[in-house]
Protein backbone atom coordinates (compact mmCIF):
# COMPACT_ATOMS: atom_id res chain seq x y z
CA UNK A 1 0.00 0.00 0.00
CA UNK A 2 2.75 2.61 1.09
CA UNK A 3 4.75 1.26 -1.90
CA UNK A 4 1.89 1.60 -4.51
CA UNK A 5 1.62 5.67 -2.95
CA UNK A 6 4.98 6.01 -3.66
CA UNK A 7 4.20 4.51 -7.20
CA UNK A 8 1.39 6.52 -7.88
CA UNK A 9 3.04 9.76 -6.48
CA UNK A 10 6.36 9.18 -8.50
CA UNK A 11 3.89 8.62 -11.52
CA UNK A 12 1.66 11.73 -11.09
CA UNK A 13 5.39 13.55 -10.58
CA UNK A 14 6.99 12.51 -13.71
CA UNK A 15 2.87 13.51 -15.26
CA UNK A 16 3.51 17.11 -13.83
CA UNK A 17 7.30 17.59 -15.21
CA UNK A 18 6.39 16.17 -18.66
CA UNK A 19 3.26 19.18 -18.70
CA UNK A 20 5.79 21.90 -17.72
CA UNK A 21 8.17 20.77 -19.72
CA UNK A 22 5.57 20.89 -22.68
CA UNK A 23 4.29 24.48 -21.29
CA UNK A 24 8.17 25.67 -21.23
CA UNK A 25 8.93 24.12 -24.66
CA UNK A 26 5.21 25.50 -26.34
CA UNK A 27 7.09 29.22 -24.58
CA UNK A 28 9.95 28.62 -25.93
CA UNK A 29 8.69 28.20 -29.41
CA UNK A 30 6.39 31.19 -29.44
CA UNK A 31 9.18 33.37 -28.13
CA UNK A 32 11.57 31.82 -30.93
CA UNK A 33 8.70 32.34 -33.80
CA UNK A 34 7.60 36.30 -32.40
CA UNK A 35 11.38 37.05 -32.40
CA UNK A 36 11.86 35.91 -35.80
CA UNK A 37 12.54 38.86 -38.60
CA UNK A 38 10.64 38.80 -41.88
CA UNK A 39 12.25 38.18 -45.04
CA UNK A 40 12.13 41.51 -46.96
CA UNK A 41 9.72 42.38 -49.21
CA UNK A 42 10.72 41.55 -52.91
CA UNK A 43 9.30 43.31 -55.89
CA UNK A 44 7.96 40.42 -57.85
CA UNK A 45 7.50 42.06 -61.51
CA UNK A 46 8.83 45.74 -62.74
CA UNK A 47 7.17 48.48 -61.48
CA UNK A 48 6.34 51.73 -63.47
CA UNK A 49 8.42 53.06 -66.82
CA UNK A 50 11.89 53.88 -66.87
CA UNK A 51 12.09 56.69 -69.93
CA UNK A 52 16.03 57.70 -68.57
CA UNK A 53 18.20 56.11 -70.64
CA UNK A 54 18.98 57.53 -74.51
CA UNK A 55 19.94 54.70 -77.11
CA UNK A 56 23.61 55.52 -77.82
CA UNK A 57 23.53 55.23 -81.83
CA UNK A 58 26.49 55.49 -83.43
CA UNK A 59 25.41 57.51 -86.26
CA UNK A 60 25.82 61.14 -87.28
CA UNK A 61 21.77 61.45 -87.66
CA UNK A 62 21.45 60.84 -84.13
CA UNK A 63 23.88 63.96 -82.91
CA UNK A 64 21.31 66.56 -81.41
CA UNK A 65 22.23 69.79 -79.86
CA UNK A 66 19.34 71.72 -78.29
CA UNK A 67 19.23 73.92 -75.14
CA UNK A 68 18.20 72.56 -72.00
CA UNK A 69 15.33 73.38 -70.60
CA UNK A 70 15.72 74.74 -67.39
CA UNK A 71 18.14 76.08 -65.07
CA UNK A 72 18.48 73.39 -62.24
CA UNK A 73 19.98 73.81 -59.34
CA UNK A 74 24.30 73.77 -58.41
CA UNK A 75 26.45 71.37 -56.06
CA UNK A 76 25.25 71.55 -52.22
CA UNK A 77 26.27 68.03 -50.75
CA UNK A 78 22.86 65.93 -49.24
CA UNK A 79 22.84 65.63 -45.10
CA UNK A 80 19.48 63.41 -45.22
CA UNK A 81 17.40 61.61 -46.75
CA UNK A 82 13.59 60.80 -45.50
CA UNK A 83 10.67 58.38 -47.24
CA UNK A 84 8.00 58.32 -45.44
CA UNK A 85 5.87 55.52 -47.12
CA UNK A 86 8.13 53.15 -45.47
CA UNK A 87 9.03 54.79 -42.44
CA UNK A 88 12.88 55.77 -43.59
CA UNK A 89 15.34 58.42 -41.73
CA UNK A 90 18.60 58.50 -42.44
CA UNK A 91 21.66 60.68 -42.13
CA UNK A 92 23.50 60.97 -45.35
CA UNK A 93 26.60 59.23 -46.01
CA UNK A 94 29.22 60.36 -49.05
CA UNK A 95 30.96 57.37 -49.98
CA UNK A 96 32.90 56.90 -53.29
CA UNK A 97 34.23 53.31 -54.77
CA UNK A 98 35.95 50.69 -53.70
CA UNK A 99 39.07 49.43 -54.52
CA UNK A 100 37.61 47.07 -57.01
CA UNK A 101 35.90 49.78 -58.84
CA UNK A 102 32.24 48.92 -57.68
CA UNK A 103 30.23 51.54 -55.34
CA UNK A 104 31.71 51.58 -51.83
CA UNK A 105 28.81 50.03 -49.20
CA UNK A 106 28.62 51.74 -45.41
CA UNK A 107 31.09 49.46 -43.52
CA UNK A 108 30.51 47.58 -39.70
CA UNK A 109 30.29 50.20 -37.12
CA UNK A 110 27.79 53.12 -36.10
CA UNK A 111 27.27 54.10 -39.93
CA UNK A 112 26.53 50.63 -41.21
CA UNK A 113 22.33 51.76 -40.99
CA UNK A 114 23.11 54.30 -42.73
CA UNK A 115 22.24 55.26 -46.31
CA UNK A 116 24.90 56.54 -48.49
CA UNK A 117 25.37 59.12 -51.08
CA UNK A 118 27.54 58.21 -54.40
CA UNK A 119 30.44 61.28 -54.36
CA UNK A 120 30.67 61.18 -57.87
CA UNK A 121 27.03 61.35 -58.82
CA UNK A 122 25.22 64.59 -58.68
CA UNK A 123 24.25 66.28 -55.76
CA UNK A 124 20.56 65.58 -55.47
CA UNK A 125 18.90 68.63 -57.16
CA UNK A 126 21.60 68.89 -60.00
CA UNK A 127 20.82 67.48 -63.36
CA UNK A 128 21.20 63.85 -63.82
CA UNK A 129 20.43 60.59 -61.49
CA UNK A 130 21.73 61.11 -57.81
CA UNK A 131 22.76 57.83 -55.88
CA UNK A 132 21.53 56.54 -52.71
CA UNK A 133 21.89 53.41 -51.63
CA UNK A 134 21.82 51.75 -48.07
CA UNK A 135 22.16 47.80 -46.81
CA UNK A 136 18.85 46.08 -47.06
CA UNK A 137 20.17 43.80 -43.57
CA UNK A 138 23.40 43.25 -42.66
CA UNK A 139 25.10 40.30 -40.90
CA UNK A 140 25.65 42.30 -37.74
CA UNK A 141 22.39 44.19 -37.31
CA UNK A 142 19.42 42.45 -39.13
CA UNK A 143 16.88 44.68 -41.03
CA UNK A 144 18.76 47.93 -42.27
CA UNK A 145 17.89 51.32 -43.81
CA UNK A 146 16.23 50.16 -47.32
CA UNK A 147 14.76 46.62 -45.78
CA UNK A 148 11.49 48.11 -47.37
CA UNK A 149 12.38 49.31 -50.37
CA UNK A 150 10.72 47.34 -52.62
CA UNK A 151 7.36 47.98 -50.87
CA UNK A 152 7.61 51.99 -52.87
CA UNK A 153 5.04 52.59 -55.60
CA UNK A 154 4.82 55.06 -58.22
CA UNK A 155 3.92 58.24 -56.54
CA UNK A 156 5.55 58.63 -53.20
CA UNK A 157 7.96 61.04 -52.20
CA UNK A 158 10.99 60.76 -51.05
CA UNK A 159 12.53 64.01 -49.34
CA UNK A 160 16.61 65.20 -49.32
CA UNK A 161 18.10 68.06 -47.56
CA UNK A 162 20.73 69.24 -48.83
CA UNK A 163 23.63 71.15 -47.10
CA UNK A 164 22.75 74.88 -48.56
CA UNK A 165 19.49 74.78 -46.57
CA UNK A 166 17.11 73.68 -49.19
CA UNK A 167 14.78 70.54 -49.84
CA UNK A 168 14.53 68.93 -52.85
CA UNK A 169 11.65 66.10 -53.16
CA UNK A 170 11.20 63.60 -55.66
CA UNK A 171 8.59 61.32 -56.47
CA UNK A 172 8.96 57.50 -57.01
CA UNK A 173 8.60 56.38 -60.83
CA UNK A 174 9.47 52.81 -61.43
CA UNK A 175 11.28 49.79 -59.71
CA UNK A 176 13.39 47.44 -61.11
CA UNK A 177 15.19 44.43 -60.01
CA UNK A 178 18.63 43.69 -61.87
CA UNK A 179 20.95 40.72 -61.50
CA UNK A 180 24.10 41.83 -60.19
CA UNK A 181 26.25 40.13 -62.73
CA UNK A 182 23.82 41.79 -65.20
CA UNK A 183 24.56 45.22 -63.51
CA UNK A 184 22.80 47.64 -66.28
CA UNK A 185 25.64 50.59 -65.16
CA UNK A 186 24.89 53.27 -67.85
CA UNK A 187 20.92 52.93 -67.17
CA UNK A 188 21.65 53.56 -63.36
CA UNK A 189 24.55 55.92 -63.15
CA UNK A 190 24.16 57.55 -66.26
CA UNK A 191 20.88 57.79 -69.15
CA UNK A 192 18.84 61.46 -68.91
CA UNK A 193 21.96 63.79 -67.73
CA UNK A 194 19.62 67.10 -68.11
CA UNK A 195 17.15 66.18 -65.60
CA UNK A 196 17.31 66.10 -61.98
CA UNK A 197 16.53 62.26 -61.29
CA UNK A 198 17.44 59.88 -58.28
CA UNK A 199 17.98 56.66 -57.68
CA UNK A 200 17.83 54.06 -54.72
CA UNK A 201 19.45 51.70 -54.43
CA UNK A 202 19.78 48.16 -52.06
CA UNK A 203 20.38 44.22 -52.18
CA UNK A 204 17.63 41.63 -53.51
CA UNK A 205 16.75 37.91 -54.18
CA UNK A 206 19.31 36.25 -51.10
CA UNK A 207 20.23 33.06 -52.32
CA UNK A 208 20.40 31.04 -48.81
CA UNK A 209 22.96 28.44 -50.57
CA UNK A 210 25.66 30.88 -50.89
CA UNK A 211 24.66 33.18 -48.21
CA UNK A 212 24.59 36.16 -50.58
CA UNK A 213 22.10 38.77 -52.25
CA UNK A 214 22.22 38.06 -55.95
CA UNK A 215 20.46 41.17 -57.25
CA UNK A 216 20.00 44.89 -56.99
CA UNK A 217 16.63 46.61 -56.76
CA UNK A 218 16.72 50.24 -58.01
CA UNK A 219 14.24 53.02 -57.47
CA UNK A 220 14.14 55.14 -59.89
CA UNK A 221 12.61 58.87 -58.90
CA UNK A 222 12.48 62.67 -60.08
CA UNK A 223 12.35 65.92 -59.07
CA UNK A 224 9.01 67.64 -58.87
CA UNK A 225 9.66 70.04 -56.05
CA UNK A 226 12.48 72.11 -54.41
CA UNK A 227 12.60 74.35 -51.16
CA UNK A 228 14.31 76.81 -49.96
CA UNK A 229 17.84 77.53 -50.87
CA UNK B 1 57.65 30.53 -105.72
CA UNK B 2 59.93 32.54 -105.69
CA UNK B 3 58.12 35.64 -107.37
CA UNK B 4 55.58 35.23 -105.22
CA UNK B 5 56.83 35.29 -101.83
CA UNK B 6 58.42 38.54 -102.74
CA UNK B 7 54.99 40.06 -103.46
CA UNK B 8 53.85 38.67 -100.50
CA UNK B 9 56.70 40.05 -98.10
CA UNK B 10 55.36 43.80 -98.16
CA UNK B 11 51.91 42.10 -96.81
CA UNK B 12 53.16 40.20 -94.40
CA UNK B 13 55.40 42.91 -93.14
CA UNK B 14 52.11 45.22 -93.31
CA UNK B 15 50.03 43.29 -91.24
CA UNK B 16 52.90 42.52 -88.62
CA UNK B 17 53.15 46.20 -88.25
CA UNK B 18 49.26 46.37 -87.62
CA UNK B 19 49.37 43.47 -85.00
CA UNK B 20 52.48 45.83 -83.42
CA UNK B 21 51.26 48.84 -83.50
CA UNK B 22 50.15 50.53 -80.24
CA UNK B 23 46.66 51.80 -81.88
CA UNK B 24 45.65 48.21 -82.14
CA UNK B 25 47.24 46.13 -79.46
CA UNK B 26 45.52 48.64 -76.67
CA UNK B 27 42.15 50.23 -78.62
CA UNK B 28 40.26 48.89 -76.23
CA UNK B 29 42.03 50.06 -72.92
CA UNK B 30 39.05 52.71 -72.19
CA UNK B 31 36.06 50.84 -72.66
CA UNK B 32 33.15 51.65 -70.11
CA UNK B 33 31.43 54.54 -68.93
CA UNK B 34 32.17 57.40 -67.46
CA UNK B 35 30.81 60.20 -65.54
CA UNK B 36 31.24 63.74 -64.29
CA UNK B 37 28.76 66.64 -62.68
CA UNK B 38 29.94 69.72 -64.10
CA UNK B 39 30.01 72.36 -61.29
CA UNK B 40 30.53 76.54 -61.28
CA UNK B 41 34.05 77.68 -61.43
CA UNK B 42 34.85 81.50 -61.18
CA UNK B 43 31.81 82.29 -59.70
CA UNK B 44 29.66 81.18 -62.89
CA UNK B 45 26.05 79.97 -61.99
CA UNK B 46 25.71 77.11 -64.04
CA UNK B 47 25.40 73.47 -63.20
CA UNK B 48 25.23 70.25 -65.61
CA UNK B 49 26.42 66.09 -66.21
CA UNK B 50 28.27 64.62 -68.27
CA UNK B 51 28.66 61.05 -69.38
CA UNK B 52 30.60 58.94 -71.71
CA UNK B 53 30.49 55.89 -73.25
CA UNK B 54 33.45 54.29 -74.67
CA UNK B 55 33.78 51.36 -77.30
CA UNK B 56 37.19 51.02 -78.94
CA UNK B 57 37.99 54.55 -79.89
CA UNK B 58 34.10 55.63 -80.38
CA UNK B 59 32.90 57.92 -77.52
CA UNK B 60 29.28 58.64 -77.25
CA UNK B 61 29.21 61.68 -75.17
CA UNK B 62 25.61 63.00 -73.54
CA UNK B 63 26.39 66.52 -71.48
CA UNK B 64 23.68 68.60 -70.68
CA UNK B 65 24.19 72.54 -68.63
CA UNK B 66 22.23 75.50 -67.83
CA UNK B 67 22.86 78.72 -66.61
CA UNK B 68 25.90 79.75 -68.11
CA UNK B 69 25.45 83.80 -69.93
CA UNK B 70 23.24 83.74 -72.95
CA UNK B 71 24.68 86.71 -75.24
CA UNK B 72 27.53 87.91 -76.13
CA UNK B 73 27.47 91.05 -78.48
CA UNK B 74 24.20 90.17 -79.69
CA UNK B 75 24.82 86.75 -80.46
CA UNK B 76 24.47 83.58 -78.41
CA UNK B 77 27.76 83.04 -76.44
CA UNK B 78 29.72 80.85 -77.59
CA UNK B 79 30.49 78.48 -74.81
CA UNK B 80 33.41 76.51 -76.46
CA UNK B 81 33.83 72.77 -74.53
CA UNK B 82 36.87 70.03 -74.26
CA UNK B 83 38.22 66.94 -72.55
CA UNK B 84 41.18 68.49 -70.72
CA UNK B 85 43.86 65.85 -70.05
CA UNK B 86 47.58 64.77 -69.33
CA UNK B 87 47.60 66.53 -65.80
CA UNK B 88 46.26 65.57 -62.01
CA UNK B 89 42.67 65.16 -63.43
CA UNK B 90 41.32 67.53 -61.25
CA UNK B 91 39.70 71.30 -61.25
CA UNK B 92 41.42 73.60 -60.06
CA UNK B 93 41.12 75.65 -56.68
CA UNK B 94 40.64 79.21 -56.46
CA UNK B 95 44.26 79.10 -55.07
CA UNK B 96 45.52 78.73 -58.83
CA UNK B 97 44.57 82.56 -59.59
CA UNK B 98 48.19 82.87 -59.70
CA UNK B 99 47.75 86.90 -60.73
CA UNK B 100 45.27 87.69 -58.32
CA UNK B 101 42.67 89.32 -60.73
CA UNK B 102 39.91 87.28 -59.45
CA UNK B 103 39.64 84.45 -61.96
CA UNK B 104 41.59 81.10 -62.31
CA UNK B 105 41.78 81.29 -66.29
CA UNK B 106 42.22 78.49 -68.93
CA UNK B 107 46.44 78.85 -68.72
CA UNK B 108 46.23 78.87 -64.78
CA UNK B 109 44.06 76.19 -64.55
CA UNK B 110 46.39 73.26 -66.50
CA UNK B 111 48.26 72.11 -63.75
CA UNK B 112 45.15 70.45 -62.74
CA UNK B 113 43.34 69.34 -65.68
CA UNK B 114 46.17 70.04 -68.37
CA UNK B 115 45.85 70.67 -72.17
CA UNK B 116 42.97 69.90 -74.58
CA UNK B 117 42.86 66.85 -75.62
CA UNK B 118 39.36 66.62 -77.55
CA UNK B 119 36.77 69.69 -78.42
CA UNK B 120 33.59 68.75 -77.92
CA UNK B 121 32.09 70.99 -80.95
CA UNK B 122 28.60 70.41 -82.36
CA UNK B 123 29.89 69.50 -85.17
CA UNK B 124 32.91 69.05 -87.71
CA UNK B 125 36.64 69.06 -86.13
CA UNK B 126 36.56 67.63 -82.49
CA UNK B 127 40.42 68.10 -82.02
CA UNK B 128 42.26 70.12 -79.94
CA UNK B 129 43.43 72.56 -82.66
CA UNK B 130 39.21 73.32 -82.81
CA UNK B 131 39.58 74.31 -78.77
CA UNK B 132 38.99 77.72 -79.61
CA UNK B 133 36.58 77.84 -82.67
CA UNK B 134 33.64 79.54 -81.45
CA UNK B 135 32.03 79.05 -85.15
CA UNK B 136 31.24 75.06 -84.04
CA UNK B 137 31.07 75.93 -79.91
CA UNK B 138 27.60 75.24 -78.53
CA UNK B 139 26.09 78.86 -78.08
CA UNK B 140 23.46 80.46 -75.44
CA UNK B 141 22.66 79.55 -71.37
CA UNK B 142 22.33 76.14 -71.61
CA UNK B 143 22.54 73.06 -74.02
CA UNK B 144 21.93 69.56 -73.66
CA UNK B 145 24.28 67.88 -76.27
CA UNK B 146 24.72 64.12 -77.64
CA UNK B 147 27.65 63.57 -79.64
CA UNK B 148 29.32 60.15 -81.07
CA UNK B 149 33.03 61.11 -81.81
CA UNK B 150 36.40 59.55 -82.18
CA UNK B 151 38.49 59.69 -79.45
CA UNK B 152 42.44 60.32 -80.23
CA UNK B 153 45.39 57.95 -78.22
CA UNK B 154 46.23 60.31 -75.74
CA UNK B 155 42.47 61.10 -74.85
CA UNK B 156 41.35 57.72 -74.52
CA UNK B 157 44.52 56.97 -72.51
CA UNK B 158 43.92 60.20 -69.77
CA UNK B 159 40.23 58.74 -69.40
CA UNK B 160 41.32 55.46 -68.95
CA UNK B 161 43.90 56.78 -66.24
CA UNK B 162 41.25 58.73 -64.60
CA UNK B 163 43.18 62.18 -65.48
CA UNK B 164 40.55 63.24 -68.45
CA UNK B 165 38.81 66.68 -66.95
CA UNK B 166 35.53 68.29 -68.88
CA UNK B 167 35.38 72.26 -69.23
CA UNK B 168 33.08 74.65 -70.31
CA UNK B 169 34.53 78.25 -70.95
CA UNK B 170 32.72 81.41 -70.88
CA UNK B 171 31.97 83.96 -67.97
CA UNK B 172 29.96 87.15 -67.38
CA UNK B 173 32.19 89.47 -67.70
CA UNK B 174 29.56 91.42 -65.78
CA UNK B 175 30.39 89.45 -62.55
CA UNK B 176 34.12 89.96 -62.96
CA UNK B 177 36.53 92.26 -61.51
CA UNK B 178 36.96 95.01 -63.45
CA UNK B 179 40.57 94.18 -64.29
CA UNK B 180 39.73 91.02 -65.19
CA UNK B 181 36.47 92.55 -67.73
CA UNK B 182 38.53 94.46 -69.20
CA UNK B 183 41.76 91.92 -69.95
CA UNK B 184 42.34 90.27 -73.40
CA UNK B 185 42.27 86.41 -73.59
CA UNK B 186 45.63 84.73 -72.89
CA UNK B 187 44.45 81.95 -75.46
CA UNK B 188 42.82 84.33 -78.66
CA UNK B 189 43.89 88.10 -78.63
CA UNK B 190 41.01 88.95 -80.26
CA UNK B 191 38.48 87.73 -77.34
CA UNK B 192 37.99 89.03 -73.81
CA UNK B 193 39.36 86.89 -71.17
CA UNK B 194 36.16 86.02 -69.73
CA UNK B 195 35.08 84.18 -73.18
CA UNK B 196 37.80 81.61 -72.34
CA UNK B 197 37.74 81.24 -69.19
CA UNK B 198 36.76 78.45 -67.32
CA UNK B 199 32.85 78.49 -66.36
CA UNK B 200 32.05 74.69 -65.68
CA UNK B 201 34.46 72.26 -64.29
CA UNK B 202 34.21 68.23 -63.90
CA UNK B 203 36.51 65.48 -63.71
CA UNK B 204 35.46 62.11 -65.01
CA UNK B 205 35.55 58.71 -63.59
CA UNK B 206 34.60 55.30 -64.44
CA UNK B 207 30.84 54.81 -63.46
CA UNK B 208 30.97 51.84 -60.45
CA UNK B 209 31.64 48.23 -61.38
CA UNK B 210 28.73 45.71 -61.65
CA UNK B 211 26.31 45.52 -59.08
CA UNK B 212 25.95 46.86 -55.09
CA UNK B 213 27.22 44.62 -51.91
CA UNK B 214 24.21 46.55 -49.97
CA UNK B 215 23.52 43.45 -48.03
CA UNK B 216 26.15 41.38 -45.72
CA UNK B 217 23.29 39.21 -44.22
CA UNK B 218 19.57 38.14 -44.76
CA UNK B 219 16.27 37.83 -42.08
CA UNK B 220 15.50 35.35 -44.64
CA UNK B 221 16.17 32.34 -42.59
CA UNK B 222 16.04 31.33 -38.99
CA UNK B 223 17.32 33.61 -36.55
CA UNK B 224 16.62 32.13 -33.48
CA UNK B 225 17.76 28.23 -33.69
CA UNK B 226 18.73 28.00 -30.34
CA UNK B 227 15.47 28.87 -28.60
CA UNK B 228 13.86 26.77 -31.50
CA UNK B 229 15.96 23.79 -30.20
CA UNK B 230 15.68 24.18 -26.52
CA UNK B 231 11.45 24.38 -26.71
CA UNK B 232 11.35 21.64 -29.51
CA UNK B 233 13.84 19.40 -26.85
CA UNK B 234 11.34 20.14 -23.95
CA UNK B 235 8.47 19.50 -26.47
CA UNK B 236 9.92 15.93 -27.12
CA UNK B 237 10.40 14.85 -23.33
CA UNK B 238 7.59 15.91 -22.42
CA UNK B 239 6.14 13.99 -24.75
CA UNK B 240 8.25 10.72 -23.80
CA UNK B 241 7.06 11.54 -20.03
CA UNK B 242 3.39 11.13 -21.30
CA UNK B 243 3.82 8.17 -23.12
CA UNK B 244 5.88 6.53 -20.62
CA UNK B 245 2.98 7.49 -18.06
CA UNK B 246 0.04 6.01 -19.71
CA UNK B 247 2.03 2.91 -21.04
CA UNK B 248 2.77 2.20 -17.05
CA UNK B 249 -1.44 2.98 -16.14
CA UNK B 250 -2.19 0.83 -18.37
CA UNK B 251 -0.23 -1.97 -17.43
CA UNK B 252 -1.76 -1.17 -13.65
CA UNK B 253 -5.20 -1.18 -15.25
CA UNK B 254 -4.96 -4.42 -16.98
Amino acid sequence: MVRDMTVNGGRRGGLVLALVAAVIGVVLIVLAVTSQEPAPPQLDAPVGRVDATPTPTPSAEADRVRPAEEVPLGPSRPVSISIPAIGVSSELLALGKAPDGSLAVPQPGPNLDKAAWFENSPTPGQPGPAVIEGHVATEQSGPSVFFELAELRPGDKVTVERKDGSTVVFHVTALREFAKDRFPTELVYGGNVSEPTLRLITCSSFDPSIGKHTGNLVVFAELTNVRGA
Amino acid sequence: MGKSMRMLAPLAAASLAVVMSPTAAFADHANGSYQTTLDPLNGSSGSGMASITVEGDQATIDLSWSGLPETFMDAPYPHVQHIHIGAEGECPPASADKNGDGIVDTVEGAPSYGEIGTTLSVSGDTSAAAGTNIKIAPGGSSVDYHRTITLDEKTLDSLAGGTGVIVVHGLDPATLSKEAAEAKSNLVPELPLAATSPALCGALSSMPAGGVETGSGSTSGVENLGLFGVGGGLLAMAGIGLVGHRRRANAEAS
